[in-house]
């Protein structure tokens, strides 16, 4: 395989987004990538989505803000961060020189502040796309836009017409079913769906009677939520058009390839981050020696393979 | 439209690594050390010919999701072979997960490190150097001493004392006797070791910062003052220290989900120029601090 026919078999497109290889790592696990640089090729990367953007800074949740539980991670961080402004001041310029694609996740309390923070990304030179953060479980204040397919479709329509970036809507697994959120997405003209951010949970210390996260309740990541995570891609690939990355629990190169197989053209490595820091780029070289093995000429003849 | 390499580019904010690496390492041996207590030594070349006193990894089974995250663990000391720093040495106490599958780890168990990470303690370039710790917190201060009283050089050998403390004291508190650890590790030149036990099993008679003030009031008030341990302890401490205008360095034992600063689990309360805080993390501000610039 040449050096180009390596790079085009791995080469992802998802409508308006295209990213050199299908292994994105997700928001909130990365820092600012700054942090993974000793641990990471970057260039590798088929792309990095930072920490999400908020209009105005953040402190987040008081401490402890994460703890472990049996294969997961509960967290209630709280969208700790210095707002748009310092965002760009301290962090774009590095991102935008690491190689690869550069989603930026944003979350408003309501949809003028989705927009307003959209229009000044789409003022920034060199941007992939953006990543709607429609589904934070630790934010309280705002609304929830991803818990139902109305305001669902409000935000995303309104994002995309707003700026020229393409759009990825990342929704919430804690609905009766993320089907209509995602139907609603795709009308409303987002290039893809990222499925799903964390599951609600809370650990309790019943000693004190009391939460154990400083947030109260938190969200769960990690492989103990796999098998949720992939149930959502599944179905959600059956049911609605639209491109899907799958997000959760993935920490093994068998994990990417079961995402794909269930319905995902491209994946995000979140929690998985954390506990083996060289991961993301690793998964890279071992998508190549599957395709090798599998004889595919690209990834996304495997993509949506699942028999039911 | 913005060109990003035109913005006003600030690098105020810490984060990267540079001399951090992810590390397959294998449990070398095992000794306990006191009450739920002991050693272990691991071997591991690219972190142990790196890592300096104070700072400290990461560490995990290679195999396995549960437990799932990295545990911090500082740097007790590191060894060589044939005059090449090959791995290094780490005190636990049981209190956990992780800590209790380690206290059963065999030689050849391979685990998942990363590290060196944080910022460790600096030289001490003064006359009286004095480390308080708190039971396990004890652990950074073998390589302090070690390295102070010209003993080991750690780090890349770019660490260059000046001069020598003219004196140096670990005041070192535990529970009861039954939990002093590697005192015999201690027993160096040029270092006094004080020891207070909660129950007076072992010298003085109550906590650790007893010592501390039993120095200032003899008229041996150090110019320095390292601590590690419980919160409590190094609470009350920072609080000796601020009093009587002694420079203290606190090495924070915070929650740690990553421990190189990419999850912003590890906060801490850090005092602002313009008279407020900011939550910090830990991981790549400290966890060495200066106390007073926390809020405790
Ligand atoms: C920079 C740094 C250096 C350190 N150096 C050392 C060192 O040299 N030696 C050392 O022994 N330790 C050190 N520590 C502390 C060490 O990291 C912890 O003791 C270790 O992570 C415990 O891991 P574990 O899996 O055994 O405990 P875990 O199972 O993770 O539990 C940790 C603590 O949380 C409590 N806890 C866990 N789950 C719950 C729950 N559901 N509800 C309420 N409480 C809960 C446990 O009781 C326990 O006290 C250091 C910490 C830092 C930040
Ligand atoms: C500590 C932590 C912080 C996170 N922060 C964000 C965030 O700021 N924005 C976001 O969209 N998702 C955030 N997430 C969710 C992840 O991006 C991802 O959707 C989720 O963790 C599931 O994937 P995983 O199991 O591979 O971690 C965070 C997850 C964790 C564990
Ligand atoms: S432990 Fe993850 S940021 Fe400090």
């Amino acid at each position: 395989m040449t050096e180009n026919g390596t790079k085009s078999r791995l080469k992802a497109k998802l409508r308006r987004l295209e990213f050199k290889n299908p292994i994105l790592v997700a928001s909130g696990t990365f820092g600012y990538a700054k942090e993974m640089s000793a641990f990471v090729d970057f260039n590798k990367l088929g792309g990095i989505i930072p920490k999400t953007i908020t209009p105005l800074p953040r402190t987040g949740n008081d401490p402890p803000r994460t703890i472990e539980t049996s294969s997961g991670l509960l967290n209630s961080i709280g969208l700790d961060n210095d707002g748009i402004d310092e965002f760009l001041k301290k962090h774009i310029e590095y991102l935008l020189s690491l190689g690869t694609s550069i989603i930026v996740n944003i979350a408003g309390k309501n949809i003028d502040e989705y927009c307003s923070l959209a229009e000044k990304l789409n003022q920034v030179e060199g941007i992939a796309g953006l990543e709607l953060n429609v589904s934070c479980p630790n934010v309280s204040g705002g609304v929830d836009f991803g818990t139902n397919p109305e305001s669902t479709a409000k935000v995303v329509s309104k994002v995309v017409n707003s700026c020229d970036l393409p759009i990825i809507t990342k929704l919430t697994p804690n609905v009766t079913s993320v089907i209509p959120q995602a139907q609603a997405a795709a009308d409303a003209g987002t290039d893809a769906v990222s499925l799903v951010n964390t599951f609600q949970g809370i650990v309790i210390d019943w000693k004190k009677r009391k939460p154990v996260l400083g947030g109260k309740f938190g969200g769960l990541s990690g492989p103990a939520i796999k098998p949720l995570a992939l149930r959502i891609v599944t179905q959600v690939s059956k049911a609605v058009d639209v491109p899907i990355i799958g997000v959760g629990g993935i920490s093994t190169i068998d994990d990417v390839m079961e995402y794909l197989v269930a319905g995902a053209s491209a994946v995000q490595i979140g929690t998985a981050n954390f506990y083996n820091p060289g991961v993301a780029s690793n998964l890279v070289d071992q998508l190549e020696q599957i395709l090798d093995e599998e004889n595919c000429s690209h990834y996304s003849e495997l993509v949506g393979t699942l028999q039911l | 439209m913005i060109n990003p390499s035109q913005c006003n580019h600030d690098d105020s904010m810490p984060g990267a690594n540079p001399f951090a690496m992810q590390e397959e390492g294998t449990v070398v041996e095992i000794s306990t050390m006191a009450e739920n207590t002991y050693r272990l030594r691991v071997k591991a070349p690219g972190i142990a010919g790196k890592i300096t006193p104070g700072q400290f990894f990461m560490i995990r089974p290679s195999e396995g999701y549960d437990p799932l995250l990295g545990r911090p663990l500082a740097l007790f000391d590191v060894y060589e072979e044939d005059g090449r720093k090959v791995g290094f040495d780490f005190g636990i106490v049981v209190v956990g997960k992780l800590t209790s599958l380690m206290a059963n780890w065999a030689a050849g168990t391979k685990v998942e490190l990363w590290g060196p990470l944080g910022n460790g303690f600096p030289l001490p370039e003064c006359k009286h150097l004095m480390m308080i710790a708190g039971g396990i917190g004890q652990t950074p201060f073998l390589a302090v001493s070690r390295e102070a009283l010209g003993l080991c050089s750690y780090g890349n050998g770019e660490r260059n004392l000046k001069t020598k403390p003219e004196k140096m004291t670990l005041c070192y508190g535990a529970r009861n006797k039954k939990y002093l650890a590697g005192l015999d590790l201690f027993k160096m030149d040029g270092l006094d070791v004080e020891v207070a036990t909660d129950d007076g099993s072992e010298g003085h008679h109550g906590f650790v910062t007893g010592l501390l003030e039993k120095s200032i009031i003899k008229g041996n008030k150090p110019d320095v003052v390292y601590c590690c341990g419980p919160e409590p302890m190094m609470k009350a401490v920072a609080k000796i220290c601020l009093d009587e205008n002694i420079p203290c360095l606190l090495s924070l034992e915070t929650t740690m989900a990553c421990g190189f600063g990419a999850c912003f689990s590890c906060v801490t309360k850090v005092k602002e120029d313009d008279g407020g805080w900011d939550y910090r993390r830990t991981c790549v501000e400290g966890p060495v601090f200066e106390a007073e610039k926390l809020i405790l």
